[in-house]
């Protein structure tokens, strides 16, 4: 099978798990509890008022019509409207996309900085007091709730100290390109927008920490009991040069993989992160979606995290593919 | 009220003191349920004090008011207690000392009202739990929304402070004929794109909420309920006419609740989700900013009919967490933080710069007692279950004294409230007694309450389970549901799909008692749990008279 071939039926595939997606949420709606109307209507409304609004939000058709009609408009770019906005729920969903993304990037950025080095350290110095403070401190990363660590850093860092604001996101990374032409001071507004993002990305950041840092110790202490180390360090190559040149890069290989994975599950898991800072992504809208049981918006979200879920899938596997051509084989 | 309704309103009240003295016609006062007679009652504001026996039939003289009818109503639903009667909820702001403000009774937040108090003041910023659901102010109806959407719009009448009624975008507003009301339009308006007000407008905005053919199926339709539709009557004097059904004695109330007036011309030139993504009101603020779920900016309108307001811009945005509220208002973010819990009172009063300010809501909290299912057919039974609470304990230990033990539906200061009614004290050899003889002894009952919809309705819960459970002859516990799964049960219009006994909370913005005890204790109310021949008499007879107030 050639890597066209390869790509060809990943991306069937991908198209299928997305439709699989679409039902299921689209599914989700007639077992969850509550109905729509309950969250459109006032309580009072008269049975006259929760009719009309059934009718209004296409709710009184039969459930295969609506979800031949849902499958319909998506084909055509539409996910229908918020029931409690009339807003397109596309506007609603990518409108909020951008400030989870930024946030799953700089929750990434700060666990490769913290792992990489903590996995080395604890790989390089087993069974000493390094290896055991390392250890300890991605155990404590793993067991530390997300909620609990934002509220405590609020408190430090912007409450007491006034280094870095409590909540918000005053600025996002498209209003800092923007600045470089626009009137508003470039400086100011790239320090608020990285000032903002600081808190919420280290709190969402640091449980993914402790993950790699244990998949870093594993795989580095996998590759230096590999015969090629011991026929460098037998050619006389320094230490350093072993570790960080050869076994590092070695080991990186998977941990670039549960990168790119975990990037996923960084945009879907956020909820809470985003509730505590009160980061306007997707998130806080799923939330929102949820409680009113806007389900334009919460089917339109589920969709996007998960056709972005299937993207990275598949782009993982192209570049495994393209880098260790056995895999098509198989 | 205004100064004038309120001394004619008193006016009526001694007349109907009079009046009553003479009037013998007797009402039962039971309705074919045996009341608790050992209690020191009274009819109510307007009559005369009776005090009944148990061998006693209450008798009471016939109401002259639409008040004493009200008040009766209220006496009727203390004494044959469809309710655990708890608590008026309160609304808590942490206020920053930048700015200078005080909150409203009715939830509502106008920056109309707030004054710089420091040079920092003149831009002000709120942060509540949750942003809007769309800019389209006739298109919602909840206390987020309004606190958003009352910047830039404004109704024909509107509410101080205090909740009395106020005339804005109307300089006068009569009663023509029983179905006939009519609004005189201010002249000299023009909304923010610079389009001046017509009577015009004005019906067009009143049909939209009536009548679902007429754009938008408005949620506030119940609120004008018994409102048919608006004419303008003369653009000369500017004058609309509203029609009604039939007399309707809360039509002004109703009217300076909900709503707002829109542009015709913009509203028919623009579709929904433009509407509910921009503004184009008369109100003293300009919508400058909208970012939906985010953040919405405004600026002082300049072109304002009445005094500028006195701050420049308003900011409103969200957490959903009140901690995060908290600490923004803590580290200068914000200045208004809106609903602190209790758990968050001290850090506020605590910090230099912020302080608490708190006001009695139009909410009521309650636990429903569905009168048709066993044990709670049994007004003693539902008596003895109010007996056994310690409302002031729930009040202190619970909401940490941000609320008031109610004995009525109809909160103090609202038309209708009975001034001589007091929450039923605890007393457990009492409750104990009742429940004897309800013949319902060994009963085990089940509380449901939603998580996290009201202030401390979980904590509110359990600790009323709890002391029900003290009962020798009664075993009570609480259970949490989803607030939306409780709704879907609560709203079905049958009464059979509620749970036996269950606490849910009621916002009344209209300041009147009907808009309470119709919907929730009338029999064909939309969420009643309770059915009783004399309440609903009651009510008939108050809404076939006009209301003192207005």
């Amino acid at each position: 099978m050639g890597y066209g071939r390869f790509l060809l039926k990943r991306g069937v595939q991908g198209v299928g798990v997305v439709w699989g997606v679409v039902t299921v949420v689209f599914v989700l709606r007639f077992i969850t509890p509550g109905s729509p109307i309950d969250t459109v209507a006032p309580l009072d409304a008269s049975q006259e008022t929760r009719r009309r609004i059934a009718e209004e939000l296409g709710l009184n058709e039969p459930l295969y019509i609506q979800y031949l009609d849902y499958l319909w408009e998506l084909l055509h770019g539409n996910m229908g409207y918020s029931y409690i906005s009339s807003i397109p729920a596309s506007v609603q969903v990518f409108q909020k996309l951008p400030a989870t993304l930024e946030l799953a990037i700089a929750a990434s950025v700060v666990a490769i900085v913290l792992s990489i080095p903590l996995g080395v350290i604890s790989a390089t110095r087993r069974h000493e007091p390094a290896d055991y403070a390392a250890t300890s401190f991605s155990l404590l990363g793993i067991s530390t709730p997300n909620f609990w660590l934002g509220i405590m850093l609020v408190l430090v860092f912007a409450v007491e100290l006034d280094v870095f604001p409590t909540s918000g996101r005053a600025y996002g990374f498209m209003d800092s390109m923007a600045a470089i032409t626009g009137p508003e001071p470039f400086f100011t507004v790239v320090t608020a927008w990285l000032a903002s993002l600081v808190l919420p990305a280290i709190t969402l950041g640091t449980y993914f920490t402790a993950l790699i840092t244990r998949l870093v110790r594993s795989g580095m202490l996998d590759e230096l009991s590999q015969g090629y180390v011991r026929a460098t360090r037998a050619k006389g190559l320094p230490e350093t040069l072993v570790r960080y040149k050869h076994v590092l890069r070695n080991t990186l290989v998977p941990v670039v993989t549960v990168l790119g994975l975990q990037l996923g599950t960084l945009i879907g898991g956020a909820v809470i992160t985003e509730a505590v800072f009160a980061w306007p992504g997707l998130g806080t809208e799923i939330i929102r979606a949820i409680n009113a049981r806007d389900w334009p918006i919460l089917q339109g979200s589920l969709i996007v995290i998960g056709t972005g879920f299937v993207l990275l899938n598949i782009a993982v596997d192209a570049l495994y593919a393209y880098l260790d051509p056995r895999v098509i084989a198989e | 009220m205004s100064e004038k309704d309120t001394s004619r309103r008193r006016f009526l009240q001694a007349a109907g003191s009079a009046t009553a003295a003479v009037a013998l016609a007797g009402c039962s006062g039971n309705g074919g349920e045996p009341t608790d007679g050992t209690q020191t009652t009274s009819a109510g504001g307007d009559e005369t004090q009776t005090t009944t026996s148990p061998e006693e039939t209450t008798e009471r003289p016939e109401p002259e008011t639409r008040d004493g009818y009200l008040q009766r109503a209220n006496l009727h639903c203390h004494e044959q207690a469809p309710w655990v009667f708890l608590n008026r909820q309160y609304s808590v702001y942490g206020r920053s000392s930048d700015i200078e403000w005080e909150p409203r009774t009715d939830e509502r937040v106008s920056a109309y009202a707030i004054e710089p108090a420091t040079d920092d003041g003149d831009d002000v910023v709120m942060t509540q739990s949750q942003m809007d659901s769309g800019l389209d102010p006739q298109d919602h109806r909840e206390t987020p929304t309004d606190n958003i959407v009352l910047q830039a719009y404004e109704g024909l009448l509107e509410r101080d402070r205090e909740g009395a009624i106020v005339e804005t975008l109307a300089t006068d507003y009569e009663r023509l004929d029983e179905t006939t009301v009519q609004f005189t339009v201010r002249d000299n308006v023009s909304f923010h794109s610079g389009d001046s007000l017509t009577p015009e407008d004005v019906a067009y905005s009143i049909n939209r909420i009536v009548d679902p053919d007429v754009g938008i199926e408005s949620p506030q339709v119940d609120q004008l309920i018994g409102v048919e539709g608006a004419e303008v009557a003369s653009t000369d004097d500017r004058t609309v006419n509203v029609n009604l059904a039939g007399l309707n004695p809360i039509v002004f109330a109703s009217f300076a609740t909900y709503c707002d007036v829109m542009n015709k011309s913009w509203v028919e030139s623009n579709d929904d989700a433009y509407i509910n993504q921009n503004m184009e009101g008369t109100g003293p603020f300009v919508l400058s900013n909208y970012e939906q779920g985010v953040e919405v900016e405004f600026q002082r309108n300049n072109d304002y009919w009445d005094d500028e307001a006195a701050i420049s811009t308003f900011t409103i945005n969200s957490a959903s967490e009140s901690s995060t509220r908290v600490n923004r208002l803590l580290s200068g973010e914000t200045d208004i933080a809106v609903n602190v819990p209790p758990q968050e009172v001290s850090r506020i009063e605590e910090n230099d710069g912020s302080s608490i300010s708190a006001v009695p809501s139009t909410r009521v909290l309650f636990n429903a007692m569905r009168y048709d299912v066993e044990p709670f057919d049994s007004p003693e039974f539902r008596q003895a279950i109010n007996y056994a609470i310690d409302l002031d304990s729930i009040v202190e230990n619970v909401l940490q004294t941000f609320g008031s033990p109610t004995g009525q539906p109809t909160l103090e200061g609202f038309f209708g409230h009975n001034g001589d009614i007091d929450p039923y004290p605890q007393d457990l050899e009492r409750a104990e007694q009742l429940v004897e003889e309800s013949g319902y002894a060994g009963a085990e009952i089940e509380l449901v309450t939603p998580i996290g919809r009201y202030l401390r309705d979980v904590e509110i819960a359990q600790a009323v389970a709890a002391q029900v459970d003290e009962l020798s002859n009664v075993s009570a516990s609480a259970r949490q549901v989803e607030f939306s799964t409780l709704v879907s049960q609560v709203t079905t219009g049958n009464i059979e799909d509620k749970p036996p006994w269950y606490l849910l909370g009621w916002g009344n913005a209209t300041f009147d008692a009907i808009q309470t005890i119709q919907p929730l204790l009338a029999s064909d109310g939309a969420l009643t749990s309770y059915k009783n021949d004399e309440l609903d008499s009651l009510l008939d007879e108050a809404q076939s008279l006009p209301s003192e107030s207005n």
